[in-house]
Formats: C-alpha cells, structure tokens, sequence
C-alpha cells in the first residue's frame, strides 16, 4: 500500500516526510498536480458496477486501489504547467484536471492529511475563531467589519488593536506582505468600508506557541519574546530571528481543547498559533491546517515528520 | 479608496534564491550535488529559510 503525496518539486519540507517514509520501506508516490497532464497521468474506469483507476508518474503506477494515504502538501495548481492555446482553455483543462484527479482521490478508501472539503473549510479565519471560541480556546476579542464606525466604536473599548489579513493571503499585484500590524491610537478608521478589515486586541505576549498536531499527537514549541524586542513587531513570521523555537509541554485543557477542534474540523493534521501572555495563558491566533513544521523540527528536534510519516504509513480504512 | 489592511502592507521577500540542490524524481527527493538528501542538511535549509512560516506564502496561504 502506498502513500500518495501531493506537493511541488521544490518542496523540502515534504522531503523530510518521503525520507521518514522510505526508511520503513513504505511506498509513496510523489507527484504534483500541476504537471497533469504531461508528467502525470491518470486514468480512471467505473465499469461492472465497480472502479479501477491508476495515477503514474516519473515511470511508478499505482492502483489506487493501492492507496493507504493521501498528504495533500503544497499541490501546484492542476494543469498549470500544461501547455494550452489560450487563458480561457487553461482555465477550463485545470478545471477538468481538479475534477478528475481529485474527484477520483475522492472515491478511494485511502486516509486522507487533510481532506480537501475539511482543508477548505478550515482556511477560513474566521470559522477558525468561531471553532476556537466554540472547543473552549481562548480568543482575543476581534471585530471583522466594513463598517468604519464599528471600527472606531472596537478600538474605544479594546484601545489596542492589530490589524491583519481576513484570509490569511498576500495581494500579488503588485506582491505584498501583509504582516500582523498594530494599529495606531487615532487611526482614521475610514478605509475599512473599502474591504472586510480584521482588527483584534493585541496580547501582550511574552512568548509565541506553535502547536502541531498530527493525529493525536500534540508537539508544541515555545518562542520567548526578547526582553529588548521591538514592542511594534507582533507578527512572529516577520520578526527577527531571536530566541530559537523550543519544546514546551501543552496545558492539559488546551489539550482537550484542540483535540475538539481537530475532531470538530475534521482535520488530521493542523498548525495551531498561539501568543502566551504574562499569566501564561496560550491565546488562539489561528490553525493552518497546512502550516510549516519544518522550522520547529529543525530548531526543537521535534519529531514532527516521523509522526506525520507514522500517521501516513498506517494502512486505510476498510 | 486604499483597502485599511493595505496601509500596514510591506513589499514582498523575493524568495527566488537559487537552492543549491535539485529534486531527483528516481528518489522523489532533492538531492545536493554531492548526493545527500537536502532535507538531512539542515544547515543549508535554515540559510534559505526553505522550511520556514513564510516560505510558501506566495502561493500558498497555509503557513
């Protein structure tokens, strides 16, 4: 039985993963949905009331049949690197590449990290807050509004404020960060009718958590705010490298917590973010249900790629 | 009208360093000139931040 998994060439982190996976002699295939059709081939036959289907790349073939995993990583787009004649041919081939590659993945009995209908839920932040709030984590309070009066009438009673993106993306034209920011006090709140804008009250936080759950596993690495730290540097993504990540061991209730919200979001894998404020209370910012490990293993020696590897080789559901 | 979030916006990191390492579809893995596993190196993966929170922000928002 094989594990498939979905990520680019480029990708070392999954690297991490298919090394673990080879070590124990466990098959995979590794391909990229972006290069069907071309390098990767599928074909799929729903005949005498049953289902045969293969996928093939770089000269491997699997049933998938044979398929006891699914790691959906960091896919390229369906067909994005087929050659086609115009925009509008390309966008309906990746369509039709999606529907197909996916919507076969879709009828097998493998396991899958994380399933695309629980991933695509999971994206949205604000679900996110609301699932939180729900499974008994602790959020900080946030508004996500147009309306510039309800910003202003938000920042009297919660004076400061971060500002962030809703969706978690970057603008591409022209390509910009968009870093968790504070809000200055008597900022003109104008602009927010102009698009959804996520204010929250900012944690003053002594330290930043990333928990990574694979499974039922919880590993959680603890990043200390320098004493001399920029007060104005909140997003820990953009900060300067600092104190290394380091393991910590996770509060029984926020255990329990995030075991609901994984249950709950059906998720098998997740990158939870929380800020630890001065009473050591974790604060939930966001879990990305395809968040980076790689950084944590690497600084903490965490053994976040076996666990993934050990969750990926078990067999599928019968 | 400028979108509010916009305002705390900053350019991009341009993330297109060349890696000194090339994926090898024989073993589904990228593999240094001298032929070690890139992933096992972690030197080489904390100098281009490949495993980073913001390493696949541009085209993935899942970081």
């Amino acid at each position: 039985m094989t594990v498939l998994i979905l990520t680019c060439e480029q990708d070392v982190t999954a690297d991490m993963v298919v090394a673990r996976l080879n070590a124990t002699g466990v098959p995979v295939l590794r391909l990229d949905p972006a290069d069907l059709p071309g390098g990767v081939q599928l074909s799929g036959e729903y005949v005498h009331g049953g289902f045969r289907g293969q996928l093939s790349v770089g000269g491997r073939l699997v049933s998938t049949s044979g398929l006891r995993s699914v790691w959906v990583r960091r896919p390229g787009v369906p067909a994005a690197r087929a050659a086609s004649a115009s925009a509008s041919a390309s966008s309906w081939l990746t369509e039709e590449s999606s529907q197909a590659l996916y919507g076969i993945l879709r009828g097998t009995a493998a396991r899958w990290m994380n399933h695309p209908d629980a991933a695509a839920r999971a994206r949205h932040k604000p679900w996110q807050l609301h699932l939180a709030q729900r499974t008994g984590l602790p959020v900080p309070a946030t508004l996500i509004t147009t309306l510039p009066q309800a910003a202003r009438d938000f920042a009297e009673r919660f004076p400061d404020l971060v500002v962030k993106s809703v969706s978690g993306t970057h603008p591409q034209d022209p390509p910009e960060a968009v870093p968790t920011s504070r809000v200055a006090p008597g900022t003109d709140f104008a602009a927010v009718a102009s698009g959804p804008t996520l204010l929250q009250h900012r944690i003053a936080k002594r330290a930043d958590i990333r928990l990574t759950a694979v499974g039922d596993r919880l590993l959680a690495a603890r990043k200390a705010v320098a004493a001399d730290a920029d007060p104005d540097e909140v997003d820990v993504r953009f900060a300067r490298a600092g104190a290394p990540w380091e393991p910590v061991g996770v509060p029984a209730r926020t255990a329990a917590a995030v075991h609901a919200y994984l249950r709950e979001a059906r998720l098998a894998y997740g990158a939870f973010d929380f800020v630890e404020d001065a009473d050591g209370i974790w604060w939930f910012l966001e879990c990305n249900q395809s968040g980076q490990f790689g950084f944590v293993e690497i600084d903490t020696g965490q053994p976040i790629s076996r666990a993934i590897a050990e969750w990926l080789a078990q067999e599928a559901d019968v | 009208m400028r979108l509010f979030a916009l305002d705390y916006a900053r350019p991009a990191e341009q993330l297109e360093v060349s890696a000194p390492y090339a994926y090898d579809s024989a073993l589904q893995l990228n593999v240094l000139p001298d032929g070690r596993i890139a992933a096992h190196d972690h030197a080489v993966l904390r100098e281009l931040g490949a495993t980073t929170s913001t390493a696949g922000s541009k085209t993935h928002f899942d970081d």
